[in-house]
């Protein structure tokens, strides 16, 4: 296989450089919580669409891009349908389609969580730590419970049906799929998704569906009872998404998250390559039929003209859908290449959004971008978080969108307007290096919620990593730029800094919220990472034997190759102050924080830092009605509740790896489960899993 | 000739708790969710101990003294390391297993008589 000879030189250069640090860790005590990864490998960079607005730099003309807002009011007629379900769901990859992952079931609450015990876990077997002919695995789905049934994506492309009281298998289903990094560098699922027919026909099957996408861009359709395909659909249960790849098709469409269903719509995005191309496959979001796979309509996040000379601005992650107002909302990604804009200098406006569509055409109500002119592969990357506000006593169907620079940006999610002013601030406008570069003047910055990482200012050194590092940190420090948030990369010295970069913020866990406290509750990652572009005579040159794991990436056909790595010393030190990850509590009604406290612990080579270092994050929480909140997410591997009141740990356990995904919340006869799915992924750690433990009180 | 059983008995405890060590170490290394399972920290607390066990059966048949106090020197610092590894891998017993190592090395150093100076005339 192409990679295996960089992957055993890697295993090899990892394997030795970690026996030499373990054994000074244990010696000087020092810790090195490996953060969030060398290089992430979110997923790609989107596209714009058929629709207008214009991205430049005054603050007037980047108020929200409405488009449709007849679509809204014709809706709003319809049958009320409430945001938060009236019984408990768990249906979708985000629990509800709200994306709150929050559930009314309080069985299990703040005083006897910390009786929770393991009442079953299954092994998948779809497991690979890449030592062998597979690439390795990452693995993020949440439990989807519908029909009496857990139902779960692995990925080896998958599909298991589980009994949610025992884990009993009740079918599985094999897509016989390429297990190949067709695009990602890693064998990646974020689950399945489920549909069922309003009016289910009596003894006719696929009445209930679950789909589940495959890295080489098929999209399979199973009927939820039996396990078999659903002939109906598609091309006899299988759709080939990779025929609408009409663009720049130098990979295929990876379908690693699930459709999001709206109805009898699956709206679905998908993933590609990242850094890899100056022009690749721009974004294109699909509506298809639920039951017979027909393309209803096609959304484009960039123009067509950019769409020739540049690429993606995809959703690679799950969406949000309002379903009484018909409004589906797009967390849409960065155009490519990710690190240099020259190509790609006159407006994009839907790149780096949020931008919410009308669920029956696809055309865009309004959008409101978070980055101008991105390069910095910020991505939105998690489905926006839908929920009713009261604000200074009047309420607002409100809209929070984490992103990976730590903010929370807050709008009406009918309209896109501020809740709280979203303010148009100068940003850096670089040193001159790098040619062709039209940069913003502006950036979107929320005066609240306050960011949930400062990076007003450098991060100060932490003492104890440049201690250690003899100084390497201090070093490192002198040879970054840094004039504060949206410094752009730099072809000089070891780059610019970026706290954060790719490496989030906040990830695809998103923003959970307790409708009846109107807490919202979020995890976040303090990562400071550093870009560098070399231009191509320099890059080629560059010292590259690391390969992808050092964070070299060429965007092949642009001036500028570049790399990126997070700063650490040469035992692995984060060279910044702890906590390096935070669990925040945010009481909506005034967007202040009620809480904040370190989330998990760092792990490194066996060894677990202190709570109080706290751990960078992959992951997100669940929160119920009976006050927990419920979140794996860190490098440690542990399962944790806490008190939505308080913040207080009251409860965890081990797992195989890092759980990589939000929980599920269930009820199933009578009893509450919790069930987290431990994957790992090696942005965080490289450590996989593939166990699903779920919990639940003593009977 | 050999030393009296009494003079033993420190080294005697380090070696079981360097053993218990080891025991602890290697059930964390291999066995499912302790959190520490197949890594790196964990052989290396597993290797150190068996250096413990070693560095304890040594010095119940050393007789030089300055060589019985350099074999101390790094027994302390093997006791002191693989305990403090051993709490970084929430392995608590580990730590305990040390603590008594260190027990058994002050007994060592208590109760062994130290061996007659040559004289030089």
């Amino acid at each position: 296989m192409p990679t295996s000879g960089l992957a055993v030189q890697h295993r090899f250069k990892s394997a030795t450089y970690r026996l030499g640090t373990a054994a000074a860790l244990a010696l000087f005590m020092t810790p090195a919580p490996l953060l969030a990864q060398d290089q992430p490998v979110t997923q790609n960079q989107p596209s714009a669409q058929n629709q207008p607005s214009t991205q430049n730099q005054q603050a007037k003309k980047y108020q929200p891009a409405t488009q449709d807002n007849a679509a809204v009011q014709d809706v709003a007629k319809a049958e009320p349908i409430p945001l938060v379900p009236e019984k408990p769901t768990w249906d979708s990859f985000h629990g509800q389609l709200n994306a709150q992952k929050y559930s009314p079931l309080d069985q299990i609450n703040a005083d006897n969580v910390d009786a929770l015990k393991k009442v079953w876990e299954i092994h998948t077997g779809d497991v690979s730590d890449g030592s062998g002919k597979l690439p390795p695995t990452v693995w993020s789905a949440t439990p989807v419970f519908a029909n009496d049934t857990l139902y779960i994506g692995t990925p080896f492309y998958r599909i298991l049906a589980l009994d949610p009281a025992t884990g009993k298998e009740k079918w599985s289903f094999d897509t016989h799929s390429t297990l190949k990094a067709l695009t990602q560098p890693a064998l990646k699922n974020r689950g399945v998704s489920y549909w069922e027919a309003e009016h289910p026909v009596a003894g006719e099957p696929c009445q209930k569906i679950v789909y589940l996408g495959t890295m080489d861009a098929q999209l399979f359709a199973v009927d939820a009872d039996t396990g078999e395909k659903c002939q109906g659909f598609a091309d006899n249960g299988v759709l080939n998404v990779n025929q609408w790849n009409d663009t720049h098709d130098k990979w295929p469409l990876s379908v690693l998250q699930p459709p999001t269903v709206v109805g009898d719509h699956l709206i679905l995005g998908w993933a590609g390559s990242d850094w890899t191309y100056e022009q690749a496959p721009p974004g294109t979001v699909f509506s298809i039929n639920a039951r017979t796979g027909k393309r209803e309509w096609t959304f484009q996040a960039l123009s067509d003209e950019m769409r020739k000379k540049s690429g993606t601005a995809n959703v690679w992650t799950h969406m949000s859908a309002d379903r009484e107002h018909g409004l589906v909302y797009l967390p849409v990604s960065s155009p490519s290449p990710n690190y240099w804009g020259g190509n790609r200098t006159e407006s994009a406006p839907l790149g780096t959004s949020t931008t919410a569509l009308d669920v029956d055409t696809g055309k865009v109500v309004w959008s409101r971008q978070w980055v101008h002119h991105d390069v910095w592969d910020y991505d939105t990357n998690a489905a926006p978080t839908l929920m009713d506000i009261t604000v200074d006593g009047k309420q607002i169907p409100a809209l929070v969108q984490s992103t990976k620079q730590g903010f929370l940006f807050v709008v009406n999610r009918l309209t896109g307007e501020d809740v709280w002013p979203i303010e148009e601030r100068p940003v850096p406008q670089g040193d001159g290096s790098v040619k062709g570069e039209e940069y913003a003047d502006t950036q979107p910055f929320p005066t609240k919620p306050a960011p949930l990482l400062d990076q007003s200012e450098k991060p100060d050194i932490w003492g104890l990593a440049d201690a250690v590092g003899l100084g390497e940190c201090s070093a490192l420090w002198d040879k970054l730029s840094y004039e504060g948030m949206y410094t752009p990369p730099t072809t000089k010295g070891e780059g610019a800094l970026a706290y954060p970069d790719s490496a989030g913020g906040i990830q695809w866990g998103g923003v959970a919220f307790d409708p009846e406290s109107q807490t919202a509750i979020v995890n976040t990652s303090h990562i400071v990472q550093y870009v560098k572009l070399y231009d191509r005579k320099a890059y080629e040159n560059a010292d590259r034997s690391t390969g992808n794991e050092s964070g070299f990436a060429p965007q092949k056909g642009a001036p500028y190759g570049m790399r990126l790595l997070v700063a650490r010393n040469w035992l692995g030190m984060p060279c910044w102050e702890p906590p390096f990850g935070e669990l925040v509590a945010i009481d909506m009604h005034t967007g202040d924080v009620k809480w904040r406290r370190p989330v998990g612990a760092s792990q490194q080579y066996g060894f677990f830092m202190p709570e109080s270092w706290g751990s960078p994050t992959i992951g997100g929480p669940a929160v119920t009605a009976g006050g927990v909140v419920f979140i794996g997410a860190s490098m440690d591997a542990k399962l944790r509740a806490y008190s939505l009141e308080t913040g207080e740990e009251l409860w965890s356990d081990q797992a195989q790896a890092p759980a990589v995904s939000n929980p599920a919340v269930y009820e199933y006869k009578g009893r509450e489960y919790v069930a987290f799915v431990a994957g790992g992924n090696s942005i965080l750690k490289e450590q996989v899993g593939d166990q699903v433990a779920v919990y639940a009180l003593p009977e | 000739m050999s030393q009296p059983h009494s003079s033993r008995s420190g080294a005697i405890v380090l070696f079981v708790a360097s053993l218990a060590g080891l025991a602890i170490a290697f059930y964390a290394y291999v066995t499912p969710l302790t959190g520490v399972t197949d890594t790196i920290g964990a052989l290396v607390v597993i290797l150190a101990s068996v250096a413990l066990a070693v560095m304890a059966l040594t010095l119940t048949a050393l007789k030089g003294r300055a060589a019985r106090n350099v074999l101390r020197v790094l027994i302390l610092l093997g006791l002191i390391g693989t305990g403090f590894a051993g709490l970084l891998l929430h392995q608590w017993w580990i730590g305990v297993a040390m603590l008594v190592g260190l027990i058994g090395l002050i007994l060592d150093m208590v109760l062994t008589p130290n061996a007659p100076r040559s004289v030089h005339s």
